[in-house]
């Protein structure tokens, strides 16, 4: 095989010119301890370089060393086992114990002995109902910047909700009491933080889902899926039940199949109008290109040392085994942006992920329940920037009129100022009950100019029309940059819910 | 001028001698399989499948020809997402030949096509991206195996509690069978009887053929007069037995020794060669090999061992709610406690508990647990704690809707021995409950035990009162036995019997309940 390999690298030259994903962000993948199956669903960092995990069969692991370039400088302590499957995992820096996310309680563990071993199981937070339905996850955070834990709560099923606060955002103050937080979650993937503190979660296609999604957990929001807003008489803070989505859109005898393209009421655009406390997804993760099974959110905190995209998100799949870039921005008050394919090739699902002060990602998981490209069981496994800087889309920014593009590099100003180096797709979900969806309502708008900034790092890009509430996929396949490489990834999905006014 | 028309006779002969084979296949519910991962049909027999999708997940059912790397197929696709989405995730590939819909959950689907004219391996799979790796299956295209021919049977009478040697007995009654296919059809005898079948089985050429049969009671059966498989004695047609032995080609004899004691009557024989599927040789077919076709099994065990140290599985346990926290000690003693009802659920001895339900596919559902004996000490996931100025009467029983009122869970901690003390309040009274064990609960000695100490410090309401157990009770020796289940006595200071109650008046302080295994 190696020797395959070498005599394809010295005869065909010409497949080193195109740069792949491994030249910039390096996959390390770490042995597990051979007594158990290490599915990893949540990751922390614990002080001195540490990592706590917890895991799908409800063990909680101490791993050492996982930074070291030395693969076989890591060891593995099992500090709890037993628990409800561990799908969170937050270290407290001021009590100095962990915080674990399990089905039906988040169990606050100390090492009272200090062997090492947890001795001491509290029940921090047990609050929601659960019924023994598979589908029925809870999803924990880290802590956020106010001490408090979020916990995001899969329904029961894909469309009912038949324990209390399933399909509920939930916080939990650092003195334990519950705080109902926002409705509308369907089937939680992950939870995490972005840049300033801000709370989001993923979603996963399903019923009023046509695409996994990156949500923006605003307290007192509705998230979408109305299946959980049975509870609101037991959570006064929320204020009064939302109206359902739909229904009432479809009477007088119209069929939800139906087709009239662009009048359609069943569009979150549309729904948005009626329903005041509902929230558009900020990111469409387009199902089937992006993932199928969105997870873990990781920050990127390190400044720097995971490469140029400092402050962006990664959001992980447990299909499709991969990590993908999100870039996010405030326009009319809400949360919207531009997912770009990141890195591909993990060895099993994605579930759990985190990011270290020094720039190294963290992330594990299995293909357990729903299948994933990796093709492994489980996985835990490191993904590290190499130090060369790919040539990526850096940013992209909503406009009255069109988009603003960064790079991560200085771009040729020949083909990026060229209109047909670009294409560009509209389109959007219908928001309704059926499961899944496919991508309706396209639209195939003119890119009119492509103008590039003096300093060369920018492009700014004329369309017509934006359409407020569609996702614009942008192709990029003919910009290059000064060395005369295309892009890595040519594509980027924006979703558009809101067009700036300047 | 006449030939092409009794060619096309002959063909209209042929189908109609194949019957249309009626199958089904399902998508298992959260277990990324199909139900079935083998079906069986013969070469051009008209086939109507029902593919239902029971899953959460949109999946589809594809077939394609002998050798396909299903996987790599659909893993091809995400060269070009977006025709792939297009095309629903049905690839375009010239290897498929008959396929489903995508269905969404829930949906079902009648697929009616003809099964190919080629023998062979033809792989089923679900195109859906990530989904081809575990969901997929083969469908076997084989002819129908040759019947036997000549059938005979020869009716004894008598009570057997295994199978007599029928050849030093002397036949109630004799007769041939039309039908060729073996079937105990008698009206005058219901119970003690035994049937003997014989006839003749061709083996179409030189090789090996495997023999299964099952039945209820006894059977064995014999090629050439030598015993090729047998499954004798007094039982249920729980298994099949099959067996491969080498045939000359050619004519061979065939014997069945079949006898009832009781009950049922089921006797059930097929045979299947290297180039023939498994051909029943019997009217009745054992449900796990009708029309042929396997039904996918349940997970392999994961049992958890406990060796030096109690070992701790909080999961949606059996009898113990949904917020179950088994515990497994050493000495084969085990319990199930419940953070719901904040009380004793559930004790067992042997095995601990099975985790292959949970620790698969997507982890829902109640596992029972894995030893015996077990003991539901009250009512399923009810508490212990009561205000009542009548504990004869009837306590709270369990609303999966909602929370008992006045518990708050507070966790547990485990000791030096690593052994669990469950704490949690009562209105304002907060109980600490831990266990011991002493001897063994493997041994059937008398000597296993389970302690279960409760300490309750601060105010109980008035008229509180603490249940041990329900059920019916014999006062013995100062202990009570569970009446119906034998092997418990439970013993504790100031019991008493109220109805179908055991209780102590609860108040502050320590109560000691012991748990003993009396066999």
């Amino acid at each position: 095989m190696k020797r395959l390999f070498l005599i394809l690298a010295l005869c065909a030259p010409i497949y080193a010119a195109d740069p792949v994903e491994a030249d910039f962000y390096k996959i390390t993948t770490f042995e597990t301890p051979k007594e158990t199956a290490l599915e990893v669903g949540s990751i922390d960092l614990l002080p001195d370089g540490k990592l706590i995990m917890g895991t799908r069969r409800g063990e909680i692991w101490i791993v050492s060393g996982a930074g070291s370039s030395d693969t076989s400088n890591v060891s593995y302590k099992l500090f709890a086992s037993g628990l409800h499957e561990v799908l969170g995992i937050a270290y407290n820096p001021k009590d100095k114990n962990i915080y674990a996310t399990t089905r039906y309680e988040i169990t606050r563990l100390k090492d009272v002995d200090g062997d090492g071993r947890a001795d001491v199981f509290d029940n921090f937070c047990d609050h929601w109902g659960v019924s023994g339905d598979y589908h029925e996850y809870a999803i924990g955070s880290h802590f956020d910047k106010a001490g408090d834990l979020w916990v995001t709560l899969c329904l029961t099923g894909s469309f009912n909700s038949n324990a209390e606060f399933r399909g509920w955002a939930l916080r939990i103050k650092p003195d334990g009491k519950m705080v109902p937080t926002c409705s509308g979650i369907r089937s939680p993937g992950g939870l995490g933080f972005d840049a300033d503190g801000e709370t989001y979660y993923c979603d996963n296609q399903g019923p009023w889902h046509g695409s996994c999604t990156l949500q923006h957990l605003v307290p007192g929001s509705f998230q979408g899926h109305p299946g959980g807003n049975i509870w609101y008489d037991k959570a006064p803070n929320m204020g009064p039940r939302p109206i359902d989505p739909l229904p009432e859109a479809f009477s007088n005898g119209r069929n939800r199949k139906d087709k009239t393209p662009h009048v359609d009421p069943d569009r979150m655009v549309t729904e948005r109008e009626r329903i005041k406390q509902l929230l558009p997804p900020a990111v469409y993760l387009v199902h089937g290109k992006i993932g199928n099974s969105a997870s873990a959110i990781i920050c990127d905190l390190s400044a720097g040392k995971f490469g140029p995209f400092s402050k962006q998100l990664f959001v992980a799949d447990q299909s499709h085994s991969n990590l993908s870039r999100v870039f996010l921005e405030t326009v009319n008050g809400i949360k919207q942006g531009v997912v770009i394919p990141f890195r591909s090739g993990f060895a099993s699902g994605l579930i759990g992920g985190r990011m270290d002060e020094e720039g190294r990602v963290f992330v594990g998981g299995s293909d357990r329940g729903w299948g994933a490209r990796g093709g492994k069981p489980f996985c835990f496994e490191k993904c590290e920037w190499t130090g060369k800087t790919p040539f990526e889309v850096h940013e992209m920014r909503a406009k009255p009129d069109g988009f603003e593009l960064t790079f991560t590099q200085p771009i040729d100003s020949t083909t990026a100022s060229d209109v047909k180096s670009y294409s560009m797709r509209e389109f959007t979900y219908a928001y309704r009950e059926e499961y899944g969806g496919d991508e309706v309502s396209e639209i195939i708008p003119k890119i009119t100019a492509a103008k590039v900034a003096e300093d060369g790092k920018s492009v700014r890009l004329t369309i017509s029309p934006l359409t407020k509430g569609h996702i614009h996929e942008l192709h990029l396949d003919g910009v290059k940059n000064t060395e005369g490489q295309t892009l890595l990834h040519k594509v980027g999905y924006y979703t558009l819910n809101e067009i700036p006014a300047k | 001028m006449f030939r092409p028309l009794l060619a096309l006779l002959l063909a209209a002969t042929t189908l109609s001698a194949a019957e249309t084979a009626v199958l089904s296949l399902k998508t298992m519910t959260a277990q990324m399989k199909y139900d079935t991962p083998e079906l069986l049909v013969q070469p051009g027999q008209p086939v109507q499948l029902t593919f239902e999708n029971g899953d959460d997940l949109p999946h589809n059912l594809v077939f394609c020809q002998p050798g396909t790397d299903t996987a790599a197929m659909a893993m091809k696709q995400m060269e070009n997402a977006e025709v792939a989405l297009k095309r629903n995730w049905l690839p375009d590939d010239p290897r498929i030949w008959a396929h489903s819909k995508m269905l969404n959950p829930h949906e079902k689907e009648t697929l009616t096509f003809t099964a190919p004219e080629k023998p062979g391996t033809y792989p089923y799979v679900c195109t859906f991206p990530g989904h081809a790796l575990t969901m997929r299956g083969e469908l076997k295209v084989m002819k129908a195996g040759e019947g036997l021919k000549d059938l005979h049977f020869a009716l004894y009478l008598g009570n057997w509690k295994q199978l007599p040697d029928f050849s030093k007995l002397k036949p109630h009654r004799e007769g041939k069978i039309d039908s060729n296919l073996i079937e105990v059809k008698l009206d005058d005898y219901k119970n003690e009887f035994g049937v003997v079948f014989t006839g003749k089985l061709n083996a179409p050429k030189k090789g090996p053929y495997r023999f299964f049969i099952s039945s209820d009671d006894g059977s064995r059966l014999l090629i050439d007069g030598k015993e090729v498989v047998a499954y004798d004695g007094i039982h249920p047609a729980g298994d099949i037995k099959e067996k491969s032995i080498p045939l000359e080609q050619g004519e061979h004899e065939f014997r069945l020794e079949y006898f009832q004691g009781a009950a049922n009557i089921q006797l059930y024989a097929a045979w299947k060669g290297n180039d023939f599927q498994i051909t029943s040789l019997s009217k009745w077919l054992h449900p796990n090999w009708k029309g042929g076709t396997k039904k996918q099994k349940e997970f392999d065990p994961i049992p958890l061992a406990v060796t030096t140290e109690p070992v701790i599985y909080r999961n949606f346990i059996q009898g113990a709610g949904n917020r179950g926290i088994g515990v497994g000690y050493p000495g084969g003693i085990n319990l199930a406690w419940s953070a719901e009802s904040m009380n004793l659920a559930l004790i067992w001895r042997g095995a601990f508990i099975d985790a292959s339900k949970h620790w698969n596919s997507r982890g829902g559902g109640h596992q029972p647990p894995l030893g015996y004996d077990v003991l539901q000490p009250t009512g399923e996931v009810t508490p212990a704690f009561f205000v009542t100025d009548k504990p004869d009467a009837a306590w709270p029983t369990w609303d999966k809707t909602k929370r008992y009122s006045g518990f708050a869970w507070q966790g547990y901690s485990l000791d030096a021995k690593r052994s669990p003390t469950f704490r949690y309040t009562w209105h304002n009274a907060e109980i600490e409950e831990s266990f011991a064990v002493e001897g063994n609960g493997n041994k059937p000695d008398g000597n296993g035990k389970l302690i279960r100490t409760i300490k309750v410090s601060g105010k109980l309401p008035p008229n509180a009162w603490y249940r041990l157990a329900s059920g019916q009770f014999e006062a013995k020796d100062g202990s009570f036995l569970i009446k119906g289940v034998k092997p418990f006595t439970i013993t504790a200071a100031g019991v008493q019997m109220a109805g179908a109650n055991l209780v102590i008046p609860a108040k502050p302080g320590t109560m000691a309940i012991t748990y003993q295994w009396i066999q």
